[in-house]
């Protein structure tokens, strides 16, 4: 008999992990803020691409037992990172709303690891409509407890929506890249930032904007108040030893053109994610020049 | 069209047997193990034949099962059903759901390439 794939899968050891930076934009020098750690599937076969291999996760209702063995794949690696790095782990809704221990085995993974838990950020990530919300928002009470930050993706997209981004009171919001790409020329894209980033101001979420394609992008994401940018552009998502070797951090970031209007409006959104940011470690450059350009 | 083949069976010899052959032949050819791998497959790629075991899966007819969700897409992927059975019905009722040909368990290498060269050559 052929090994089921979900077998292969629940494995950490086939699974493996790339980190990919979210730069905080529009202060004096672009900084890391946080990583995402990003899942590869089993090398060599189509579910190496995380959008396959999720979408047949999901096709056979597996999130929780994937989830888990993405936790324990990342947790492994992450205990290379710097100490100064946030780390984001993208959690599907229906494992954090079905399974009442999640935070629990969260915290145990963690000490396994000797990872401090308030580097955490979950971000959850959902597709099925059957999520349920009561279930869900008592284990984002959980994880708040445990000093888990919280954000939802795909924000604009499939259920990631207003109710979600209602009960789940995340403190971030990442706009998913559909609504950023060619921002600069398509005002219809500018007025659904804008809206975000006021539903953000007004619930104290701050806007992690994702794919953005051009530095001018970048800087009208800035000057409307979007504080966070996670992009290709800027470094994609590469392994441990990548991220860790490859000049993101250190050299002097080019800087976006600002007005004085522009350079106000992001400083009025820096204010407001201040209460959440973390100490950051400047960039080398803003341009990524890493040798691979896995994504 | 290209001429990708996607071979379904959970009988893991079975599936390198065909797939050494017809990738031997000059097509690309991806596998899977049970429905919804094939599934997933189908919704990211483009194949001009499905080649699938009848039992998939457990289920004993799970290959209809499979070929029900290819219909659904709207796509011209032919579909190849193998199986050890022989039933009329069971082919009338495979025919019904879609199934572009029919080969009954155990069959020569040369006649699966054979179904598969006229059926991607009909989708060209």
């Amino acid at each position: 008999m052929k090994k089921p794939l979900l077998e292969t899968i629940l494995d950490p050891q086939n699974l493996s992990v790339r980190f990919q930076p979210i730069f905080r934009i529009g202060d004096a020098e672009n900084r890391v803020h946080s990583v995402e750690a990003l899942i590869r599937g089993p090398r060599g076969t189509p579910f190496e691409s995380a959008l396959i291999l999720f979408d047949y996760v999901r096709r056979k209702r597996e999130e929780r037992a994937v989830d888990h063995a993405c936790l324990a794949a990342i947790f492994a690696e992450a205990v290379h990172l710097p100490p100064e790095f946030r780390i984001n782990v993208n959690v599907h809704a229906a494992t954090l709303g079905q399974q009442p221990g999640f935070v629990d085995s969260f915290r145990q993974l963690a000490k396994k690891h000797a990872l401090s838990l308030d580097r955490f950020t979950v971000e959850i990530v959902e597709y099925a409509p059957t999520c349920d919300i009561p279930e869900l928002a008592h284990t984002i009470a959980q994880l708040r407890e445990a000093r888990i930050r919280v954000a939802l993706d795909d924000v604009g997209l499939g259920q990631s929506n207003y109710r979600m981004m209602l009960d789940c009171h995340p403190e971030y919001f990442k706009l998913d890249a559909y609504f950023v790409r060619g921002l600069k020329d398509d005002s219809k894209r500018r007025a659904v930032v804008e809206s975000v980033v006021a539903f953000g101001r007004a619930l104290q979420s701050a806007v992690v904007a994702e794919g953005a394609e051009s530095m001018e992008d970048i800087a009208m994401l800035a000057e409307m108040g979007v504080e966070f940018v996670q992009c290709n552009l800027l470094c994609p998502a590469v392994t441990l030893e990548e991220l860790l070797v490859s000049g993101v951090v250190g050299r002097a970031a080019p800087r976006l053109t600002l007005s004085a209007d522009m350079k106000r409006l992001v400083r009025q959104a820096v204010d407001i994610a201040a209460s959440v940011e973390s100490p950051a470690l400047s960039l080398n450059s803003a341009r990524w020049v890493g040798r691979s350009r896995t994504s | 069209m290209n001429n990708r083949i996607l071979i379904v069976d959970d009988d893991d010899q079975l599936v390198e047997a065909y797939r050494d052959y017809l990738s031997g032949l000059g097509y690309p050819v991806d596998t899977a193990g049970e429905i919804e791998e094939a599934q997933t497959l189908m919704s990211h790629f483009s194949y001009s034949v499905v080649i699938t075991d009848l039992r998939l899966s457990r289920l004993s007819f799970g290959g209809l099962e499979l070929v029900k969700f290819v219909r659904s897409l709207a796509i011209p992927t032919r579909v190849v059903v193998l199986t050890a059975y022989g039933w009329p019905e069971l082919k009338a009722e495979a025919s019904n759901q879609g199934v572009d040909a029919f080969l009954r368990k155990p069959m020569r290498l040369s006649d699966l390439a054979k179904t598969v060269e006229i059926l991607s050559g009909a989708n060209a």
